[in-house]
Protein backbone atom coordinates (compact mmCIF):
# COMPACT_ATOMS: atom_id res chain seq x y z
CA UNK A 1 0.00 0.00 0.00
CA UNK A 2 2.53 2.52 -0.51
CA UNK A 3 1.31 4.75 -2.49
CA UNK A 4 3.30 7.74 -3.87
CA UNK A 5 1.74 11.13 -4.80
CA UNK A 6 3.79 14.27 -5.61
CA UNK A 7 2.01 16.87 -4.37
CA UNK A 8 1.17 17.80 -0.77
CA UNK A 9 -2.24 18.22 -1.77
CA UNK A 10 -2.12 15.00 -2.81
CA UNK A 11 -0.86 13.98 0.39
CA UNK A 12 -3.54 15.88 2.54
CA UNK A 13 -6.31 14.36 0.72
CA UNK A 14 -4.94 10.85 1.23
CA UNK A 15 -4.55 11.84 4.91
CA UNK A 16 -8.69 11.56 4.57
CA UNK A 17 -8.96 8.66 3.02
CA UNK A 18 -9.44 6.75 6.36
CA UNK A 19 -12.06 9.56 8.16
CA UNK A 20 -13.80 9.15 4.83
CA UNK A 21 -14.00 5.63 4.40
CA UNK A 22 -15.08 5.30 8.10
CA UNK A 23 -17.50 7.90 7.66
CA UNK A 24 -16.01 9.82 10.43
CA UNK A 25 -16.20 13.33 8.26
CA UNK A 26 -19.43 15.71 8.14
CA UNK A 27 -21.66 15.27 5.15
CA UNK A 28 -20.45 19.22 3.99
CA UNK A 29 -16.66 18.01 4.70
CA UNK A 30 -17.49 14.28 2.81
CA UNK A 31 -18.76 16.33 -0.51
CA UNK A 32 -16.13 19.27 -0.30
CA UNK A 33 -13.52 16.30 -0.08
CA UNK A 34 -15.04 14.59 -3.10
CA UNK A 35 -15.04 18.05 -5.23
CA UNK A 36 -11.50 18.01 -4.59
CA UNK A 37 -10.63 14.78 -5.29
CA UNK A 38 -12.42 15.17 -8.45
CA UNK A 39 -10.39 17.90 -9.89
CA UNK A 40 -7.03 16.91 -8.44
CA UNK A 41 -6.82 14.48 -11.45
CA UNK A 42 -6.77 11.01 -12.28
CA UNK A 43 -3.23 9.92 -10.01
CA UNK A 44 -4.66 11.18 -6.85
CA UNK A 45 -8.66 9.99 -7.50
CA UNK A 46 -6.82 6.57 -7.80
CA UNK A 47 -4.69 7.18 -5.10
CA UNK A 48 -7.44 7.83 -2.71
CA UNK A 49 -10.02 5.19 -3.72
CA UNK A 50 -7.27 2.79 -3.36
CA UNK A 51 -6.81 3.61 -0.21
CA UNK A 52 -10.37 4.11 0.70
CA UNK A 53 -10.80 0.36 -0.58
CA UNK A 54 -8.18 -0.65 1.55
CA UNK A 55 -9.51 0.50 4.54
CA UNK A 56 -13.36 -1.21 3.99
CA UNK A 57 -11.02 -4.42 3.14
CA UNK A 58 -8.84 -4.56 5.87
CA UNK A 59 -12.33 -3.68 8.54
CA UNK A 60 -14.63 -6.18 6.98
CA UNK A 61 -11.52 -8.50 7.68
CA UNK A 62 -11.46 -7.17 11.07
CA UNK A 63 -15.11 -7.77 11.54
CA UNK A 64 -14.32 -11.51 12.23
CA UNK A 65 -13.45 -9.64 16.01
CA UNK A 66 -16.55 -8.32 16.78
CA UNK A 67 -18.64 -10.61 15.33
CA UNK A 68 -21.89 -11.74 17.34
CA UNK A 69 -24.79 -13.61 16.78
CA UNK A 70 -28.20 -11.90 15.74
CA UNK A 71 -31.30 -12.51 17.69
CA UNK A 72 -32.57 -16.12 15.63
CA UNK A 73 -35.79 -14.28 15.32
CA UNK A 74 -34.28 -11.92 12.92
CA UNK A 75 -33.61 -14.47 9.86
CA UNK A 76 -37.46 -15.81 9.90
CA UNK A 77 -38.44 -11.70 9.70
CA UNK A 78 -36.12 -10.85 6.83
CA UNK A 79 -36.58 -14.24 4.54
CA UNK A 80 -40.39 -13.61 4.73
CA UNK A 81 -40.06 -9.57 3.86
CA UNK A 82 -38.38 -10.67 0.91
CA UNK A 83 -40.38 -13.59 0.17
CA UNK A 84 -43.46 -11.26 -0.08
CA UNK A 85 -43.37 -9.73 -3.35
CA UNK A 86 -47.25 -9.57 -3.13
CA UNK A 87 -46.66 -6.70 -0.33
CA UNK A 88 -47.87 -3.64 -1.18
CA UNK A 89 -45.61 -0.92 0.05
CA UNK A 90 -45.92 1.74 2.70
CA UNK A 91 -44.23 4.65 4.08
CA UNK A 92 -44.21 4.38 7.80
CA UNK A 93 -45.10 7.79 8.67
CA UNK A 94 -43.76 8.13 12.44
CA UNK A 95 -39.90 7.47 11.57
CA UNK A 96 -37.20 9.87 11.15
CA UNK A 97 -35.90 8.23 8.06
CA UNK A 98 -37.21 8.06 5.07
CA UNK A 99 -35.82 4.55 3.57
CA UNK A 100 -38.52 2.49 1.79
CA UNK A 101 -39.26 -0.93 3.74
CA UNK A 102 -41.35 -3.14 2.38
CA UNK A 103 -44.50 -3.37 4.52
CA UNK A 104 -44.28 -6.17 6.80
CA UNK A 105 -40.40 -5.03 7.51
CA UNK A 106 -42.02 -2.03 8.31
CA UNK A 107 -44.59 -3.16 10.35
CA UNK A 108 -41.96 -5.59 12.10
CA UNK A 109 -39.69 -2.67 13.39
CA UNK A 110 -43.01 -1.05 14.68
CA UNK A 111 -43.88 -4.28 16.45
CA UNK A 112 -39.98 -4.07 17.83
CA UNK A 113 -40.72 -0.53 18.45
CA UNK A 114 -44.01 -1.51 20.58
CA UNK A 115 -42.83 -3.91 22.31
CA UNK A 116 -45.29 -6.85 20.81
CA UNK A 117 -43.09 -9.46 21.96
CA UNK A 118 -43.47 -8.80 25.64
CA UNK A 119 -46.98 -8.17 25.07
CA UNK A 120 -48.83 -10.33 22.62
CA UNK A 121 -46.02 -13.33 22.10
CA UNK A 122 -47.40 -16.60 23.71
CA UNK A 123 -44.77 -17.86 25.81
CA UNK A 124 -44.16 -21.14 24.08
CA UNK A 125 -41.44 -21.31 21.78
CA UNK A 126 -44.14 -21.94 18.97
CA UNK A 127 -44.60 -19.42 16.07
CA UNK A 128 -46.76 -16.52 17.13
CA UNK A 129 -49.62 -15.41 15.52
CA UNK A 130 -47.38 -13.03 13.82
CA UNK A 131 -44.87 -14.79 13.10
CA UNK A 132 -47.02 -17.38 11.41
CA UNK A 133 -49.03 -14.77 9.56
CA UNK A 134 -45.16 -13.19 8.59
CA UNK A 135 -43.92 -16.38 7.42
CA UNK A 136 -47.70 -16.82 5.29
CA UNK A 137 -47.00 -17.15 1.34
CA UNK A 138 -50.47 -15.19 0.60
CA UNK A 139 -49.24 -12.55 3.56
CA UNK A 140 -50.67 -8.79 2.10
CA UNK A 141 -50.34 -5.59 3.96
CA UNK A 142 -53.07 -3.10 3.51
CA UNK A 143 -52.21 0.45 5.17
CA UNK A 144 -54.84 3.47 5.23
CA UNK A 145 -55.00 6.97 7.12
CA UNK A 146 -57.35 7.64 9.25
CA UNK A 147 -59.05 10.78 8.66
CA UNK A 148 -58.73 11.99 12.89
CA UNK A 149 -54.79 11.02 12.28
CA UNK A 150 -52.70 8.21 12.15
CA UNK A 151 -52.48 5.33 9.82
CA UNK A 152 -53.50 1.91 10.18
CA UNK A 153 -51.90 -1.37 8.88
CA UNK A 154 -52.70 -4.33 8.54
CA UNK A 155 -50.80 -7.21 7.51
CA UNK A 156 -52.88 -10.84 7.23
CA UNK A 157 -52.95 -14.31 5.99
CA UNK A 158 -55.61 -16.15 4.81
CA UNK A 159 -54.16 -19.22 4.79
CA UNK A 160 -53.23 -18.14 8.59
CA UNK A 161 -56.83 -17.02 8.97
CA UNK A 162 -55.28 -14.69 11.01
CA UNK A 163 -53.88 -10.70 10.96
CA UNK A 164 -51.84 -8.11 13.00
CA UNK A 165 -53.02 -4.51 13.08
CA UNK A 166 -51.00 -1.68 14.21
CA UNK A 167 -51.80 1.72 14.49
CA UNK A 168 -49.51 4.54 14.35
CA UNK A 169 -50.05 8.22 16.11
CA UNK A 170 -53.78 7.55 16.12
CA UNK A 171 -55.54 9.93 18.52
CA UNK A 172 -57.32 8.42 21.34
CA UNK A 173 -61.03 8.22 21.65
CA UNK A 174 -63.03 10.94 23.35
CA UNK A 175 -63.58 10.13 26.83
CA UNK A 176 -65.95 7.44 27.82
CA UNK A 177 -65.26 5.95 24.31
CA UNK A 178 -63.82 3.42 22.53
CA UNK A 179 -62.21 2.35 19.17
CA UNK A 180 -63.77 -0.95 18.17
CA UNK A 181 -62.79 -2.77 15.01
CA UNK A 182 -64.83 -5.35 13.32
CA UNK A 183 -64.62 -8.16 11.08
CA UNK A 184 -66.97 -7.20 7.97
CA UNK A 185 -68.41 -9.96 5.72
CA UNK A 186 -71.51 -10.27 3.60
CA UNK A 187 -73.78 -11.41 6.58
CA UNK A 188 -72.63 -9.30 8.73
CA UNK A 189 -69.69 -7.26 11.20
CA UNK A 190 -68.03 -9.37 13.84
CA UNK A 191 -65.87 -7.59 17.01
CA UNK A 192 -62.14 -7.80 16.63
CA UNK A 193 -61.16 -5.89 19.66
CA UNK A 194 -61.50 -2.56 21.55
CA UNK A 195 -59.01 0.14 22.07
CA UNK A 196 -59.34 2.37 24.69
CA UNK A 197 -56.84 5.86 25.05
CA UNK A 198 -54.30 4.18 26.60
CA UNK A 199 -54.09 1.57 24.26
CA UNK A 200 -53.92 4.00 21.39
CA UNK A 201 -51.28 6.18 21.76
CA UNK A 202 -48.81 6.36 20.31
CA UNK A 203 -48.73 3.22 19.00
CA UNK A 204 -50.51 0.10 19.49
CA UNK A 205 -50.95 -3.34 17.98
CA UNK A 206 -53.46 -6.22 17.64
CA UNK A 207 -53.52 -9.95 16.70
CA UNK A 208 -57.01 -10.43 14.62
CA UNK A 209 -57.52 -14.08 14.68
CA UNK A 210 -60.37 -15.76 12.50
CA UNK A 211 -60.66 -13.49 9.74
CA UNK A 212 -63.28 -15.82 8.17
CA UNK A 213 -64.63 -14.80 4.94
CA UNK A 214 -64.73 -11.07 6.34
CA UNK A 215 -64.16 -8.71 3.54
CA UNK A 216 -63.05 -5.72 5.85
CA UNK A 217 -61.80 -3.96 8.55
CA UNK A 218 -63.82 -1.39 10.25
CA UNK A 219 -63.12 0.92 13.07
CA UNK A 220 -65.60 2.49 14.63
CA UNK A 221 -66.24 5.10 18.09
CA UNK A 222 -68.46 3.44 20.68
CA UNK A 223 -69.55 3.92 24.02
CA UNK A 224 -68.32 2.60 26.79
CA UNK A 225 -66.57 -0.70 26.42
CA UNK A 226 -67.69 -1.50 23.30
CA UNK A 227 -70.84 -2.70 21.54
CA UNK A 228 -71.67 -5.68 20.09
CA UNK A 229 -72.91 -4.37 17.04
CA UNK A 230 -71.29 -1.55 15.22
CA UNK A 231 -73.16 2.11 16.56
CA UNK A 232 -71.14 4.74 16.27
CA UNK A 233 -69.10 6.68 14.10
CA UNK A 234 -66.89 5.04 11.44
CA UNK A 235 -63.29 6.18 11.47
CA UNK A 236 -61.46 3.69 9.06
CA UNK A 237 -62.04 0.88 7.03
CA UNK A 238 -59.54 -1.19 5.19
CA UNK A 239 -60.35 -3.80 2.78
CA UNK A 240 -59.30 -7.51 3.20
CA UNK A 241 -58.27 -8.14 -0.03
CA UNK B 1 -7.39 1.79 25.53
CA UNK B 2 -10.89 2.41 23.95
CA UNK B 3 -13.82 0.24 25.01
CA UNK B 4 -14.44 -1.73 22.27
CA UNK B 5 -10.85 -2.77 20.82
CA UNK B 6 -10.51 -3.36 24.57
CA UNK B 7 -13.30 -6.17 24.49
CA UNK B 8 -11.92 -7.29 21.35
CA UNK B 9 -8.62 -8.35 23.37
CA UNK B 10 -10.14 -9.48 26.01
CA UNK B 11 -10.29 -12.92 24.61
CA UNK B 12 -7.75 -13.93 22.89
CA UNK B 13 -5.29 -13.09 26.27
CA UNK B 14 -7.56 -15.41 27.81
CA UNK B 15 -6.89 -18.30 25.35
CA UNK B 16 -3.41 -17.31 25.01
CA UNK B 17 -2.47 -14.57 22.65
CA UNK B 18 1.13 -16.53 21.83
CA UNK B 19 -0.69 -18.64 19.56
CA UNK B 20 -2.58 -16.09 17.74
CA UNK B 21 0.61 -14.22 17.14
CA UNK B 22 2.51 -17.29 15.88
CA UNK B 23 -0.40 -17.53 12.55
CA UNK B 24 1.41 -16.36 9.49
CA UNK B 25 0.35 -12.60 8.57
CA UNK B 26 0.61 -13.81 4.69
CA UNK B 27 0.43 -16.92 2.65
CA UNK B 28 -2.45 -19.43 3.12
CA UNK B 29 -3.66 -18.62 6.10
CA UNK B 30 -5.46 -15.41 4.76
CA UNK B 31 -5.70 -17.13 1.70
CA UNK B 32 -8.56 -19.55 3.68
CA UNK B 33 -9.96 -17.03 5.95
CA UNK B 34 -10.79 -14.56 3.07
CA UNK B 35 -12.04 -17.50 1.13
CA UNK B 36 -15.16 -17.99 2.82
CA UNK B 37 -15.77 -14.38 2.65
CA UNK B 38 -15.09 -13.58 -1.23
CA UNK B 39 -15.44 -15.81 -3.60
CA UNK B 40 -18.59 -17.02 -2.45
CA UNK B 41 -19.85 -13.97 -1.45
CA UNK B 42 -20.10 -12.39 -4.86
CA UNK B 43 -21.58 -15.53 -5.95
CA UNK B 44 -24.70 -15.38 -3.45
CA UNK B 45 -24.91 -11.17 -4.11
CA UNK B 46 -25.31 -11.53 -7.87
CA UNK B 47 -27.88 -14.05 -7.07
CA UNK B 48 -29.91 -11.54 -4.41
CA UNK B 49 -29.20 -9.13 -7.56
CA UNK B 50 -31.54 -11.72 -9.07
CA UNK B 51 -34.07 -11.38 -6.25
CA UNK B 52 -33.01 -15.16 -5.55
CA UNK B 53 -34.35 -15.52 -1.41
CA UNK B 54 -32.35 -18.41 -1.15
CA UNK B 55 -29.47 -16.99 -2.22
CA UNK B 56 -30.27 -14.05 0.06
CA UNK B 57 -30.58 -16.78 3.11
CA UNK B 58 -27.10 -17.78 2.47
CA UNK B 59 -25.55 -14.67 2.00
CA UNK B 60 -27.39 -13.40 5.65
CA UNK B 61 -25.86 -16.92 7.05
CA UNK B 62 -22.93 -15.85 5.58
CA UNK B 63 -22.48 -13.04 7.18
CA UNK B 64 -24.92 -11.45 9.58
CA UNK B 65 -22.40 -12.25 12.99
CA UNK B 66 -20.41 -9.66 11.33
CA UNK B 67 -22.60 -7.41 10.51
CA UNK B 68 -24.69 -7.32 13.35
CA UNK B 69 -21.58 -7.64 15.99
CA UNK B 70 -20.01 -4.16 14.22
CA UNK B 71 -23.73 -2.72 14.42
CA UNK B 72 -23.83 -3.97 17.66
CA UNK B 73 -20.27 -2.27 18.48
CA UNK B 74 -21.70 1.20 17.45
CA UNK B 75 -24.93 1.30 18.89
CA UNK B 76 -24.69 -0.78 21.54
CA UNK B 77 -28.36 -1.05 22.09
CA UNK B 78 -29.73 -4.43 21.20
CA UNK B 79 -33.10 -2.95 20.20
CA UNK B 80 -31.42 -0.61 17.79
CA UNK B 81 -28.82 -3.18 16.46
CA UNK B 82 -31.67 -5.45 15.39
CA UNK B 83 -33.62 -3.06 13.47
CA UNK B 84 -30.64 -1.59 12.13
CA UNK B 85 -29.08 -4.92 10.99
CA UNK B 86 -32.79 -5.80 9.67
CA UNK B 87 -32.83 -2.34 7.85
CA UNK B 88 -29.17 -3.26 6.18
CA UNK B 89 -30.13 -6.78 4.79
CA UNK B 90 -33.14 -5.18 3.69
CA UNK B 91 -31.17 -2.53 1.33
CA UNK B 92 -29.00 -5.13 0.69
CA UNK B 93 -32.04 -7.28 -1.14
CA UNK B 94 -33.02 -3.74 -2.96
CA UNK B 95 -29.73 -2.67 -4.28
CA UNK B 96 -27.54 -5.52 -4.32
CA UNK B 97 -27.29 -4.53 -8.54
CA UNK B 98 -25.55 -1.98 -7.77
CA UNK B 99 -22.56 -3.64 -6.08
CA UNK B 100 -19.74 -3.75 -8.50
CA UNK B 101 -16.99 -6.81 -7.79
CA UNK B 102 -14.24 -3.89 -9.51
CA UNK B 103 -14.04 -1.77 -6.61
CA UNK B 104 -13.61 -4.50 -3.53
CA UNK B 105 -15.06 -7.45 -1.99
CA UNK B 106 -18.86 -8.12 -1.54
CA UNK B 107 -18.06 -8.58 2.20
CA UNK B 108 -16.46 -4.63 2.01
CA UNK B 109 -19.08 -3.80 0.23
CA UNK B 110 -21.71 -5.10 3.00
CA UNK B 111 -20.04 -4.17 6.36
CA UNK B 112 -19.56 -0.68 4.73
CA UNK B 113 -23.25 -0.20 3.39
CA UNK B 114 -24.12 -1.55 7.78
CA UNK B 115 -21.30 0.57 8.68
CA UNK B 116 -22.63 3.73 7.39
CA UNK B 117 -26.26 2.74 8.67
CA UNK B 118 -24.99 2.46 11.92
CA UNK B 119 -23.10 5.57 12.33
CA UNK B 120 -26.26 7.11 11.38
CA UNK B 121 -28.02 6.06 13.63
CA UNK B 122 -25.90 6.33 16.23
CA UNK B 123 -25.92 10.01 15.35
CA UNK B 124 -29.72 10.40 14.73
CA UNK B 125 -29.93 8.55 18.33
CA UNK B 126 -27.04 11.42 19.42
CA UNK B 127 -29.16 14.23 17.98
CA UNK B 128 -32.52 13.03 19.83
CA UNK B 129 -30.56 13.34 23.00
CA UNK B 130 -31.55 10.45 24.21
CA UNK B 131 -27.83 10.05 24.27
CA UNK B 132 -27.81 11.16 28.03
CA UNK B 133 -30.92 9.29 29.48
CA UNK B 134 -32.23 6.07 27.51
CA UNK B 135 -28.87 6.00 25.47
CA UNK B 136 -26.30 6.21 27.54
CA UNK B 137 -28.40 3.73 30.02
CA UNK B 138 -28.13 0.94 27.38
CA UNK B 139 -24.38 1.49 27.26
CA UNK B 140 -23.42 0.49 30.50
CA UNK B 141 -24.96 -3.40 29.31
CA UNK B 142 -22.64 -5.04 27.84
CA UNK B 143 -23.42 -6.87 25.12
CA UNK B 144 -23.62 -10.56 25.57
CA UNK B 145 -21.40 -13.24 25.74
CA UNK B 146 -20.18 -13.95 21.77
CA UNK B 147 -22.29 -16.47 20.66
CA UNK B 148 -19.57 -18.90 18.56
CA UNK B 149 -20.93 -19.33 14.94
CA UNK B 150 -19.82 -21.80 12.61
CA UNK B 151 -18.77 -19.20 9.94
CA UNK B 152 -16.14 -17.59 11.83
CA UNK B 153 -13.56 -19.31 13.41
CA UNK B 154 -11.83 -18.94 16.50
CA UNK B 155 -8.67 -18.70 15.20
CA UNK B 156 -9.62 -15.90 12.70
CA UNK B 157 -10.75 -14.34 15.20
CA UNK B 158 -7.90 -14.23 17.36
CA UNK B 159 -6.03 -13.39 14.33
CA UNK B 160 -7.33 -10.36 14.35
CA UNK B 161 -7.60 -9.70 17.52
CA UNK B 162 -4.00 -10.02 17.47
CA UNK B 163 -3.14 -7.75 15.04
CA UNK B 164 -5.43 -5.00 16.64
CA UNK B 165 -3.19 -5.86 19.76
CA UNK B 166 -0.35 -4.67 17.53
CA UNK B 167 -1.28 -1.04 17.19
CA UNK B 168 -0.36 1.80 19.36
CA UNK B 169 -2.49 3.33 22.03
CA UNK B 170 -3.44 5.79 20.14
CA UNK B 171 -3.78 3.83 16.75
CA UNK B 172 -6.28 1.73 18.19
CA UNK B 173 -7.90 4.87 19.75
CA UNK B 174 -8.44 6.44 16.85
CA UNK B 175 -9.62 3.63 15.37
CA UNK B 176 -11.94 2.49 18.58
CA UNK B 177 -13.59 6.28 18.41
CA UNK B 178 -13.88 6.62 14.91
CA UNK B 179 -15.19 3.52 13.37
CA UNK B 180 -16.89 1.96 16.84
CA UNK B 181 -18.28 4.98 18.50
CA UNK B 182 -18.87 6.65 15.29
CA UNK B 183 -17.47 10.23 16.01
CA UNK B 184 -16.27 12.39 13.31
CA UNK B 185 -12.32 12.74 13.02
CA UNK B 186 -12.88 16.21 14.28
CA UNK B 187 -14.81 15.01 17.69
CA UNK B 188 -11.61 12.09 18.06
CA UNK B 189 -9.29 14.72 18.05
CA UNK B 190 -11.17 16.56 20.50
CA UNK B 191 -11.86 13.82 22.58
CA UNK B 192 -8.31 12.32 22.88
CA UNK B 193 -7.08 16.55 22.68
CA UNK B 194 -4.60 15.55 20.01
CA UNK B 195 -5.12 18.06 17.03
CA UNK B 196 -6.09 16.91 14.08
CA UNK B 197 -3.42 16.43 12.15
CA UNK B 198 -2.29 13.93 15.04
CA UNK B 199 -5.02 12.06 14.60
CA UNK B 200 -5.47 11.93 10.99
CA UNK B 201 -1.61 10.22 10.74
CA UNK B 202 -2.66 8.06 13.36
CA UNK B 203 -5.36 6.41 11.52
CA UNK B 204 -3.31 6.01 8.68
CA UNK B 205 -1.05 4.53 10.13
CA UNK B 206 -2.96 1.97 12.25
CA UNK B 207 -5.02 1.26 9.35
CA UNK B 208 -2.03 0.72 7.16
CA UNK B 209 -0.57 -1.44 10.33
CA UNK B 210 -4.07 -3.25 10.69
CA UNK B 211 -3.99 -4.07 6.65
CA UNK B 212 -0.40 -5.39 6.50
CA UNK B 213 -0.97 -7.38 9.69
CA UNK B 214 -4.12 -9.02 8.12
CA UNK B 215 -2.52 -9.28 4.84
CA UNK B 216 -5.16 -7.25 2.86
CA UNK B 217 -3.88 -6.33 -0.43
Amino acid sequence: MTHSYDNTAGADLLDLAVPYAFHALPDDERDELEDRIATAGLAVADAFYDEVRAVRETMAVASAASAEEPPAELRGRLLSAVADDNVRFLRTPNRRRTVWMSAAAALVVGLITVGIGVSLRPPAQTPSTAEQVFAASDVHTISGAIPAGGTATVVFSRDRNAGVLVMNDVPPPGPGTVYQMWLVSDTGATSAGTMDAQAVAPSTTAVLTDLGNSKKLKFTVEPGSGSTQPTGQVIAELPLI
Amino acid sequence: MGAVVSQLLERPCDQGLDHAVTLPVNGTENERVRQVNTADLDILLRGVAQRDPEAFAALYDATRSRVYGMVARVLRDRGYSEETTQDVYLQVWRTAESYDPASGSALAWLLTLAHRRAVDRVRAEQAATQRDSRYGAATLERPADHVSDSVISGEERRRVTACLGGLTELQRECIELAYYQGMTYVQVSERLSANLATVKSRMRDGLRALRNCLGVR
